[in-house]
């Protein structure tokens, strides 16, 4: 066990850890190497069950750690926050609160005003100031993980489309990259140009919608309203060429369902209405002041805890799955990275600006090389025993999806790790300093799903 | 007879496990494409301030007692929409570990909109039942 606890850390300072799970077998650690993912694997001796805890050293394995002390009955010596990861029984552990004098407690949730999913937050405030505020979910957990055991892993494709919708095509591309890796079969050009343009399609209707969320928080109505109809159009999109608004089952393991491919047209002219959006959005000085400073995320922070995506390239860090495992197209289209390094609000909707011009690019490419030809194919897979990881970039960042397949060819464990489970506990600390009303304004911000970080 | 609330809905929506799907397409209907407030219809902050709750998901363990709080807190007479597939106990999580049977089976809901997810126009057509149901109701 000890010597387990010290290749971890010893692999730490070499390697990128970016998860850990469980099975019933084995604790393993995920880590990026040069251009691609590994675990690190303790497998369970008949007895032995308990284990020294990383996440004391690595904070950003903390959610995993407590995770699998609840779902996997393991203990880890040392885990600095022992509550279990969500509610058992329907009751939900204590929050942590900061106390002292002049101090308060608001909590709000899990039911909210808004159309939001549901989670809790316990904030503890002087006065306006947040001194500490406890984010607490797991209110969406259905128990997928445990559902998908024991099923034909082509068929569960269904079912992984649906653990979130917000990011359904970036995890059915991680799940499909998974199981072609385990049956040894690589995708034609023709299906990796169809899949860029349903992942770029998906980051483009879920950052205007999220541009749109933060005007509105910056009390801007009119960037609001202007936001959401743009990404309308997007989601119309989404259904003329992948047959689903929010893209379900357009990627499939082994291709793509349907796709009409004709939008070209139409790309360009939303790509026009949204660059006259993003010059009265980035031109409203009033809106820029108010996202300016709030919820700064420290590039020291955001590294330790791990974060990813949009929220991890505005506060000075450079990964992008896309670019880093190169994957499908992406390897012929070059995506360029989105920076910047201030880690505030204003950071966070800058680099989905770029994003967003970057994907029209993309997508404009992808349709311009298929040429407007409708692509309907898909291989037939011979799904291999064993384990694959398959990581591609979504919307909010690195979408994970590790794949165990059996000895029988069903699915022995399937573990996801989204983009918003990483990025959860990082919200909470943006807001460390700031004051109660800008909560809104720095959640919107991040944007996360609470269904692909419950399960 | 007038319709009273045909012209006036106030619509509080809970979100109980649901993979935000449903979510999407119910913040559409704030959008210039679908706009309900054209109706007289609003999104409310509060179930105190709703006439119809829509609810989403399967009703996970975890958020079931928060579910049934939440639709006593609404002022009669109320009308509960199931929206999606999960809330009609049809949908992909049917029968996992920590779901329940939706917002039909657990919270008696009178309108159901089929879907995974229901399209906007969909929703406004269930939305547009449950406003009949009221007024018929409060006759």
């Amino acid at each position: 066990m000890l010597a387990f606890h010290a290749e971890i850390i010893r692999e730490s300072t070499h390697a990128i850890p970016i998860g850990a799970y469980a099975t019933s077998s084995a604790a393993h650690y995920l880590f990026l190497g040069h251009s691609s993912s590994y675990d690190v694997r303790f497998e369970f001796d008949r007895m032995e069950r308990n284990l020294r805890s990383v996440s004391a050293v690595l904070p950003l394995l903390a959610w995993d750690e407590r995770e699998m002390a609840q779902e996997y009955a393991l203990t880890f010596e040392g885990l600095p926050d022992s509550r279990p990861l969500r509610g058992e029984d329907s009751a939900m552990p204590s929050p942590i609160i900061a106390s002292g004098e002049g101090l308060m407690h608001l909590v709000v949730g899990p039911v909210h005003a808004g159309i939001i999913e549901p989670g809790r937050f316990t904030i503890s405030s002087g006065g306006e100031t947040v001194v500490y505020l406890d984010a607490q979910l797991g209110y969406a957990h259905r128990g997928v993980e445990r559902h998908l055991e024991g099923r034909d892993p082509i068929e569960a494709a269904y079912l992984v489309a649906r653990i979130c919708g917000g990011c359904s095509a970036a995890r059915s591309y991680a799940y499909a990259l998974a199981l072609e890796q385990l049956s040894g079969v690589t995708c034609p050009a023709e299906i990796d140009f169809a899949r860029t343009i349903f992942a770029e399609l998906e980051r483009i209707y879920n950052h205007l919608a999220d541009l749109a969320a933060c005007a509105s928080a910056a009390g801007w109505n009119p960037g609001f309203t202007r936001g959401m109809g743009l990404k309308e159009r997007a989601m119309r999109l989404c259904a003329v060429s992948g047959g689903h608004r929010l893209l379900f089952d357009a990627i499939v393991p082994g291709g793509v369902r349907i796709s009409q491919m004709d939008i070209a047209e139409e790309v360009e002219a939303l790509r026009r209405d949204v660059e006259s959006y993003l010059a009265a959005l980035f031109g409203n000085g009033s809106v820029l002041s108010r996202w300016r400073g709030a919820g700064v995320l420290s590039s020291e922070t955001a590294s330790v805890c791990g974060a990813v995506g949009p929220a991890h390239r505005a506060s000075g860090g450079k990964f992008d799955a896309r670019t880093f495992a190169g994957y499908g197209a992406y390897r012929m289209l070059a995506p360029r990275t989105a920076h910047a390094d201030s880690g505030d609000a204003l950071a966070r909707c800058e680099v989905k600006r770029d994003e967003l011009r970057d994907s029209f690019r993309l997508l404009a490419a992808a349709l311009q090389l298929l040429d407007g030809t409708a692509v309907k194919s898909t291989m037939h897979l011979q799904v291999q025993p064993g384990r694959a990881i398959g990581m591609v970039e979504g919307p909010r960042g690195r979408e994970l999806v590790a794949v165990h397949v059996g000895g029988d060819g069903k699915l022995e464990r399937v573990h996801v790790i989204s983009a918003s489970y990483r990025n959860w506990p990082l919200v909470a600390r943006a807001m460390d300093g700031n004051i109660v009303p800008d909560f809104p304004l720095v959640n919107k911000s991040f944007n996360l799903c609470y269904a692909c970080a419950d399960r | 007879m007038s319709p009273i609330f045909r012209k006036s809905l106030g619509i509080r929506h809970l979100v109980c496990g649901s993979c935000n799907g449903c979510e999407h397409e119910m913040n559409a209907l704030s959008n210039p494409f679908y706009d309900i407030t054209a109706e007289g219809w609003d999104i409310v902050a509060s179930p105190r301030h709703a006439d119809v709750v829509t609810v989403s998901g399967p009703i996970t363990d975890a958020m079931r007692s928060a579910a049934h709080e939440t639709i006593l807190g609404t002022a009669l007479p109320r009308i509960v929409v199931a929206i999606g597939d999960c809330a009609a106990n049809e949908g992909p999580w049917k029968d996992a570990p920590a779901s329940g049977k939706g917002a039909v089976e657990e919270l008696a809901a009178q309108v159901i909109v089929r879907g995974c997810p229901p399209t906007p126009d969909q929703i406004k057509a269930g939305l547009r039942e449950a406003a009949k149901l009221l007024d018929r109701r409060s006759q």
